[in-house]
């Protein structure tokens, strides 16, 4: 790996952790209903450098910040973990098979699909073992993920033009 | 100046979601809406608890308020916990406290035979049609 590359791993890292934790302080109504902002920074990553930076940024970012709020092999962890892994690998996969099918608005509600996804099934192993409770909220969070997911999907693409553009063309 | 580049973002936006996300974006939207339908006809929302001693009712509260109440049975006293919208059977003079292992619930019954205490939760309709009953009779 580059030194390049372990930079920019390292930078949109420290991003992802200050947006992730940020959003943990947030209320929300349900627990681990986030808007999953911090999946922006795994979008871009994963645009601009690849597979393999967007899943480095996504384990350090979960790790750490959940280090950092405490909550660091908790319940919360796990899901976090769960849901960050899963849709950052089938983003990844999606995009290297198919780099050309969708943009980032696209890439992102997969992302918020397989997260939520795995986030409902790692609820029913482990905290809930009641079919019903999870299937009512899944239309919701289905629904939710969505919103997130394109608003999500629209911020990470403007990010990566921004970018994009300022690497081609630097101010100097 | 600034409109044409608001304008310009506002192009680019549009041409930035392919053909491929806009058909997932609409997938993800009738598959949660119908969801919702779904559940709402599959699983009413309950909004009271029905508390039935012997087949009598003894109390009916409102699921939104927490409470806890002792109520009695035929053995003694279940204590019957309100809170967070779910409903569970705390305390129970009852031998095999099959009722109390039964936790927290927000829909369906909690009974609990050899007390004759049952539990129930009502939905909305339930109650919708009680308030017109009462009007009408």
């Amino acid at each position: 790996m580059q030194s390049q590359d372990k930079l920019r791993i390292a930078l949109l890292s420290a991003y992802a952790i200050a947006i992730h934790s940020f959003e943990n302080l947030l209320p929300t109504p349900i627990p681990w209903l986030r808007l999953g902002v911090a999946n922006i920074i795994t979008l871009t990553a994963l645009m601009l450098y690849g597979f393999r930076a967007a899943m480095m940024v996504t384990l350090i970012r979960v790790t750490l910040s959940s280090i950092f709020i405490g909550t660091f092999l908790g319940p919360g962890f796990i899901m976090s973990f769960c849901g960050g892994v899963s849709s950052t690998a089938a983003m990844g996969i999606i995009f290297s098979l198919f780099p050309r099918l969708f943009g980032p608005v696209g890439l992102s509600l997969i992302g918020a699909l397989f997260h939520n996804a795995a986030q409902l099934f790692i609820a029913y192993l482990l905290f809930v073992q009641q079919i019903k409770a999870v299937l009512i909220v899944t239309p919701l969070l289905l629904l939710l993920g969505t919103i997130t997911g394109v608003v999500n999907g629209i911020i990470g693409g403007m990010l990566i033009k921004n970018i994009s553009e300022k690497s081609l063309n630097p101010p100097r | 100046m600034k409109l044409s580049e608001i304008r310009r973002g506002e192009k680019k936006l549009i041409e930035g979601m392919t053909l491929a996300d806009m058909l997932l974006l609409a997938a993800l939207v009738i598959i949660s809406v119908s969801g919702f339908i779904f559940i709402k006809e599959a699983f009413p929302q309950g909004t009271d608890v029905k508390i039935e001693v012997n087949g009598r009712l003894a109390y009916k509260l409102p699921l939104s308020s927490d409470a806890a109440i002792a109520v009695k049975g035929i053995n003694g006293d279940t204590i019957v916990e309100i809170k967070n919208r779910k409903v569970r059977i705390k305390e129970s003079p009852c031998p095999n406290k099959i009722c109390v292992h039964q936790g927290w619930i927000d829909r369906g019954a909690i009974i609990c035979l050899p007390n004759r205490v049952m539990v129930f939760i009502e939905g909305s309709e339930g109650k919708e049609n009680k308030t017109i009953d009462a009007i009408t009779g």
